[in-house]
């Protein structure tokens, strides 16, 4: 019966717990699928330190980005592919890291109080690799085609308004890679937002 | 305590206010200082038994007196009567003074440790006092003179003392008050309080609980009776017959304390002389351990071929016991429980600070007055020792020496082919010099004949002739060889000279004469062993520098004589003669005297041997023959003092069967104690009926296995001539007492710096690190018996791997310093229970720049090429030992391959010798195959299609490799090169010759194999070479300068190599140029560093500087700088408090727009810099807000207006307002150029 209704949310994830933070976990076997893949796709861009940044674009029905969930990297530190087991002096440690990552699943539960609602019911979602200027993806997988295509403008930092909000949740220096965690909503939202909330203006008065 | 507060009329608890009492107490004449004019010799009847630690006897103590000059035993045992002296000293003066006496006095509070003393001190005095009240005849009896004696209540009843033995003589119970009064009417000191055990002589008691048993196991625990009865007796009786025994067990078997008593036990006791002079001594007898000289005393242990009697216990001879067993086996070794010379020095400050490990130069002091830190450093100088000695014995050097041994009369056949051998063998030409060289080939062909005779297999062994030399008590008589006045008398080596310290001396003994030795002095005795032993023995000093003098001589002359040498110490080797003797047996054969058939020739050989020994030092050696090591070291204990025996090997079981377990090398007194326990024997005949299994059940596999063998006189062990070094450390566990923990880290630290130097020394590295500590037993005293020694320990032991930077192997002492105060830290220890500590580095690598990377066992360790023709001969041996173990019919020699070389008669002819030399290439092929190819050699293809980080990783390996080959010792760039020449005139045995006296040469030398498994050496972290080999031409084409080029560091040099060479890695010379920020003293300056390396060892993290704030200080020149949002935020509050009244100033405004703008710009500063910059902003916002929120959405108007109205608070709030959206759109601006939009401050 139950395979009947929609996929519900509860369906699809459940709560667990990483770096001592609740967490959805996916657990329907195709989306793992995917998200595996999709990690894996990123893993082999990042291996090659040219990734400038990893979004995650929360779009409405007709492409419009709404949110955009930025993980921007930069490598300070270029170690030898063959060494990259190799310890590193001065860098921040593994058990201090994790408390760092701890802090930015905290800080993302919390940053939904800080933004604005989405109205919009049929959402999507991209998943957007910006490189450092003048690189191109160059994983490939023996003779299958890379698994990335070119995003369309909207969906990249370039093609953000101005009026585009950043909210910067957190970042960390580890020594070797600065990571970054921001959300950006999209003037779209933003004036969608506005739109709605003068609408509810008016009703009220 | 509380036994005492019933105490009668005179309780404990009394306090000042009693004038009866202070009176009566001020006017005790004190008898406490006892003299020893009032001392009678005691009636002969009763003098008790010998016993070495109760002397019950004046006369015993007379003689301790006589001998010691040290009173400490005094100053200990009359520290009571020292306190009721001066309680008495000052009674005679008024009631005030009186009360600030020393005894009386107010207590202060938190001042418990006062409160007791003076409690004792008022116990005492009560003491006294009772002494003086009692009957004037039991005054007179002082029995207990010296006694200290503790009575333990029972715990239940603390005022009656339960006897649960049956009373014969019809005393009943006596009380504690009883007892105490017995004690002081005697002459007795009685304790209410054990907090000084050192000071307790006896503890009288009835029943103890298990715990008080454990705790005075090794205190003189008795019966009430004992008192009882010694006062009825009217002298003291032995206390050993009134020890108390917990619950009094029937069966014996389970442990019936017989503590030190056994070990006395079956000695005749002797009458003892007369006291000289009647005076007793106020020392407490306990503590003396005089014992009337016996007559010496044979140990069993001394005659090395005894029957095997089964003493319980064996006496064991240490100065310094570590554990409880093994100070439970020692006899009377020192005077005391605790040391008391160290406990009174301990006492004083500087002394401490100058002789114990808290003194700055301890270490160095310690290891140069440390004797077994000089043999053991010999042992490691015996490399360069062998090595002079086979330099002079190739020299001919031993040629002056060659002439002595013909003034040996040769009156037999066997005689002069014995000399014949040693004057070639002394003049250095063996078997192949030129001159012989007909000859010896010959012979060689006899040789041969003459194995043939015999059964292939036997004959490898019983050919084998092994000789064990060993100085006949080595020290003393290098010793004597000046002073052969002492000679024939009881002489020992050790540090204590002279009369000073006497008899209570702890100075070890390193080496007693044979006169000595027959009173039974043995080397690891105290001094005052040995003086108890043999009062009149003479000591002589160490005499380092003549020791190794005569080592060296008598190395030069065994090494004349040696197929291989095994070197065990500085005065004993392990040498195989099996080709010498078998060329005196040729010799007999050829001269053919029948009639000397049956003469020895390894037995007159040894003879000769110890013949020129003799001559050369002065000094007797000890030779033992047999066919292996095992039996050799045997033979040479039956050949002391001064002879050489043959142990051949149809005597061995004979021998054996004589023999106990403890006799083989390599079996000790745990072995023993274990046969004993499991195989209910210890004797060798009898453990030969065992079987195999029942013997590796016993002992484990390994020992059991070897002592199956032994037994049979089977032990194939080859000699061990090339040894490599495992480990280098630094022991020291004499004079450590700290008092805190930073004392304790500093000699951590001080220690490190010697391991380091010991491990430069021979330059090597190590990967692992040991520390051993060793720990105060917590029922062991303060101070141990032996004079700062370590006393009773507990051990403990940690690892863990060393790790330099870079995972590489270290020597620096930071390094080795740091890990070892860790791991010293990690066992919280009490520093001032620390006795013993001690570095042990392993896993040694070599130490050069380059890490060698040896691979496999096939590896020479080629010497440098100074001696070209020498490295020749060596790589043609190792070459014939490889080819004789590839060929099927040897391969039973297979096990053997350490000896290199072989016997002549078992040798190859010369065919096969030139073969040999031929067949080298391709050993080294089979080397350089584990091994990358050469460069030339890859296909290029294969290469071109390895992946990316691989490929580049063997490009990195071969320009390693490509160094200059000055520059590198290693072993790969002489492979490659052509053999040289064989030497056409070089025959086979004159390489044998040869190379026998390299390889034992080699033998001591630490060589230092990498302990990685070669399997993971391909991707292993590397070591780069020193310098990187690069032609000029290329460099230009890169257009590097040359000369610049070579200046540069060699890290330097690969990076700017890679750079132009690997355009496809991303470098840091480009990129360093974006990361590089302004260089700036700030706080985290430091750790930006100047210049960013590739460098493969150690990456250093790389963090950008944070932008900062810049703000004059209150000092003129002092700089602030604010980088920390904290900080930031309460700037900008200040500034934005300061300027409510007035529009904020324009200057102000960019000063913190540029480091806003700074923080969010991606190429100035990270995303941290961006959430600092929100914060910051955000915080602004809200100030604003605060203070000027009412014009926060209010257009802003044109200025005009503005300036018309003057500084309203409207145009100052909209300037704030203007101010911070110019401030926000350029912070936008910059954050748009990474992320694109602006920043939101919601």
């Amino acid at each position: 019966m139950a395979s009947n209704l929609p996929l519900t949310f509860n369906h699809l994830f459940i709560r667990r717990k990483k770096y001592d933070t609740p967490v959805f976990q996916s657990r329907h076997p195709a989306l793992n699928e995917y998200i595996a893949g999709a990690v894996k796709a990123i893993t082999d861009e990042l291996a090659l330190g040219t990734v400038d940044k990893v979004v995650v674009v929360i779009k409405s029905a007709d492409e419009k980005p709404l949110e955009r969930f930025i993980f921007a990297l930069r490598n300070t530190l270029q170690v030898e592919p063959y060494n990259k087991d190799t310890s590193v002096e001065g860098a921040i440690s593994a058990a201090s890291l994790g408390q760092y990552f701890r802090s930015f699943l905290v800080k993302l539960n919390m940053i939904e109080a800080q933004l604005g609602q989405l109205y919009s019911d049929d959402l999507s979602f991209a998943i957007v690799l910006e490189l450092q200027d003048d690189k191109a993806p160059t994983s490939t997988q023996g003779k299958d085609p890379p698994p990335w295509i070119p995003a369309s403008t909207p969906h990249t930092t370039a093609g953000a308004a101005e009026t585009a909000e950043l909210h910067m949740v957190r970042a960390v220096d580890t020594g070797i890679i600065n990571l970054s965690l921001a959300v950006q909503e999209s003037e779209y939202k933003l004036n969608q937002e506005r739109e709605i909330e003068s609408k509810g203006k008016q009703k009220a008065v | 305590m509380s036994q005492l507060t019933q105490n009668s009329s005179r309780s404990s608890d009394y306090f000042d206010d009693d004038p009866e009492f202070l009176r009566a107490i001020t006017e005790i004449p004190l008898p406490a200082p006892v003299f020893e004019d009032d001392l009678q010799p005691p009636p002969l009847t009763q003098r008790p038994r010998v016993d070495v630690q109760e002397p019950a006897t004046l006369t015993q103590r007379h003689l301790k007196r006589s001998r010691s000059l040290d009173n400490f035993d005094v100053d200990e045992g009359a520290q009571y009567h020292g306190v009721l002296t001066s309680v008495d000293a000052k009674g005679d003066g008024e009631s005030e003074t009186y009360l600030d006496s020393h005894t009386y006095g107010a207590s202060r509070f938190g001042e418990f440790g006062e409160y007791m003393a003076r409690k004792r001190a008022k116990l005492q005095l009560q003491n006294a006092e009772m002494g003086v009240d009692g009957d004037e005849s039991a005054a007179e009896s002082k029995i207990f003179r010296g006694l200290q004696i503790y009575v333990r209540p029972f715990s239940g009843f603390p005022l009656f003392i339960r006897t649960h033995t049956a009373q014969i003589n019809g005393w009943t119970e006596p009380s504690v008050q009883d007892l105490r009064q017995m004690i002081v009417q005697h002459g007795g000191i009685f304790h209410a309080y054990l907090d000084k055990k050192s000071l307790v002589t006896h503890i009288i008691t009835c029943s103890l609980t298990p715990a008080k048993i454990r705790e005075f196991k090794h205190m003189k625990v008795v019966r009430p009776d004992w008192l009882v009865d010694s006062i009825q007796a009217g002298a003291l009786l032995p206390w050993q017959d009134y020890i108390f025994r917990p619950g009094e067990r029937v069966e014996d078997a389970q442990g019936r304390r017989v503590a030190q008593k056994s070990l006395y036990d079956g000695f005749v006791p002797v009458p003892t002389r007369l006291p000289t002079q009647t005076g007793p001594s106020r020392v407490s007898s306990t503590s003396s351990t005089t014992t009337p000289p016996r007559t010496p005393k044979k140990q069993t242990v001394l005659s090395p071929l005894k029957s095997a009697p089964t003493t319980p216990m064996r006496p064991l001879y240490l100065t310094d016991p570590a554990t409880l067993e093994e100070a439970a086996r020692i006899p009377g070794y020192a005077a005391f429980e605790s040391n008391p010379n160290a406990e009174r020095a301990m006492q004083d400050p500087a002394w401490r600070a100058a002789h114990t490990s808290v003194a700055p130069d301890f270490i160095e002091g310690y290891y140069k007055n440390s004797r077994l830190h000089h043999l053991s450093t010999w042992k490691a100088e015996l490399k360069d020792l062998v090595a002079e000695a086979q330099e002079k014995a190739e020299n001919g050097g031993t040629e002056a020496w060659s002439r002595l041994s013909t003034d040996l009369g040769s009156p037999s056949a066997s005689q002069r082919a014995v000399d014949l051998v040693v004057q070639e063998n002394l003049s250095g030409r063996g078997l192949g010099s030129g001159g012989l060289e007909g000859d010896v080939s010959m012979r060689g062909a006899r040789l041969m004949k003459l194995k043939q005779g015999k059964g292939k297999e036997k004959a490898a062994d019983d050919e084998r002739v092994i000789m064990h030399c060993d100085f006949d008590s080595f020290f003393v008589s290098a010793g004597l060889i000046d002073r052969p006045h002492l000679r024939g008398k009881p002489v020992v080596v050790c540090h204590s000279q002279g009369s000073t310290g006497g008899g209570s001396s702890t100075s070890e003994i390193a080496s007693a004469s044979y006169e000595a030795r027959a009173f039974g002095i043995k080397g690891g005795m105290s001094l005052q062993q040995a003086r108890k032993l043999c009062p009149t023995v003479v000591t002589i000093p160490y005499e380092f520098q003549r020791y190794k003098q005569f080592s060296l001589q008598f190395y030069t002359i065994l090494m004349a004589h040696a197929d291989d040498l095994q070197a065990v110490s500085v005065d004993e080797a392990l040498i195989d003669v099996t080709s010498s003797v078998a060329r005196i047996r040729a010799e007999l054969v050829e001269r053919a005297d029948d009639a000397q058939e049956a003469v020895d020739p390894a037995k007159d050989f040894a003879e000769a041997i110890r013949a020129q020994v003799r001559k050369v030092t002065g000094c007797e050696v000890s030779i033992g023959i047999a066919n292996n090591i095992m039996l050799a070291r045997l033979a040479s204990r039956r050949a002391k003092p001064a002879g050489s025996f043959h142990l051949r090997p149809e005597e061995v079981p004979e021998l054996m069967a004589t023999l106990d377990i403890d006799d083989l090398h390599g079996f000790g007194y745990s072995a023993r104690q274990k046969a004993l326990e499991k195989l209910g024997a210890t004797n060798l005949g009898e453990l030969a009926k065992k079987s195999k299994a029942a013997l590796c059940e016993a002992l484990g596999k390994g020992t059991g296995e070897t002592l199956y063998k032994a037994i049979r006189g089977i032990d194939d062990r080859p000699l061990e001539s090339d040894k490599p070094r495992k480990s280098v450390s630094c022991d020291i566990n004499y004079g450590i007492r700290f008092e805190n923990n930073e004392q304790a880290q500093t000699f951590v630290y001080q220690m490190a710096e010697e391991v380091s130097r010991r491990l430069s020394s021979i330059a090597m590295r190590g990967r692992s690190l040991t520390l051993k500590v060793l720990v105060r037993d917590p029922s062991a005293p303060v101070e141990a018996p032996k004079f700062l020694g370590h006393g009773l320990c507990e051990a403990h032991n940690k690892q863990t791997p060393l790790i330099a930077p870079g995972g590489r192997a270290t020597s620096d002492e930071k390094v080795i310093g740091e890990h070892a105060w860790r791991l010293m830290k990690s066992f919280n220890f009490n520093p001032r229970d620390l006795r013993g500590i001690g570095i042990q580095i392993q896993k040694l690598e070599k130490a050069s720049t380059v890490q060698e990377t040896e691979l496999g066992q096939a590896i020479l360790p080629f010497k440098p090429l100074d001696a070209s023709s020498r490295g020749m001969q060596e790589t043609t041996s190792k070459g014939s030992t490889a080819t004789e173990v590839g060929d099927t019919k040897k391969g039973d020699r297979e096990r053997a391959p350490a000896i290199a070389v072989q016997p002549p008669s078992q040798d190859d002819d010369d065919d096969d010798e030139v073969q040999v030399v031929e067949q080298r290439p391709p050993t080294d092929r089979v080397r350089t195959e584990h091994d990358l190819p050469s460069f030339s050699q890859l296909d290029m293809s294969v290469f071109e299609a390895l992946p990316d980080d691989v490929r580049k990783e063997l490009e990195a390996e071969y320009q390693r490799r490509s160094t200059t080959p000055g520059s590198v010792a290693g072993p790969a760039p002489k492979a490659q090169s052509p053999s040289p020449a064989p030497e056409p005139e070089k025959k086979s045995n004159l390489v044998v010759k040869g190379t026998n006296v390299k390889r034992i040469t080699r033998q001591l030398a630490p060589r230092s194999r990498p302990l990685i498994s070669p399997t993971t050496k391909l991707f292993a972290k590397r070591v780069y070479t020193s310098s990187v080999k690069v032609t000029n031409n290329e460099l230009r084409k890169y257009g590097i300068d040359p000369d610049v080029f070579a200046a540069l560091p060699p890290e330097m040099q690969r990076e700017q190599l890679a750079a132009h060479r690997a355009p496809g890695v991303t470098l840091y010379t480009t990129e360093r140029k974006i990361l590089k920020p302004t260089t700036r003293h700030g706080k985290r300056s430091s750790k930006s560093p100047a210049i960013v390396f590739r460098p493969p060892p150690a990456p250093k993290a790389v963090y950008i500087e944070p932008p900062t704030l810049k703000q004059q200080g209150k000092e003129r020149g002092e700089k602030l700088y604010f980088s920390e949002t904290d900080d930031v935020q309460r700037v900008i509050e200040s500034w934005v408090a300061g300027f409510k009244e007035h529009p904020p100033n324009q200057r102000d405004v960019d000063y913190f727009a540029k480091f806003l703008v700074q923080c969010v710009d991606g190429g100035r500063s990270s995303d941290t810099g961006v959430e600092r910059a929100v914060a910051v902003a955000k915080w602004w916002l809200v100030l604003l807000r605060r203070h000027f929120g009412a014009w926060e959405n209010a257009a802003t108007s044109d200025e005009c207006e503005e300036q018309r109205r003057g500084h309203t608070a409207e145009s100052v709030g909209r300037a704030w307002w203007k101010a911070f959206r110019e401030v926000k759109a350029r912070m936008d601006e910059a954050a748009r150029r990474k992320f694109g939009g602006c920043l939101s401050l919601r």
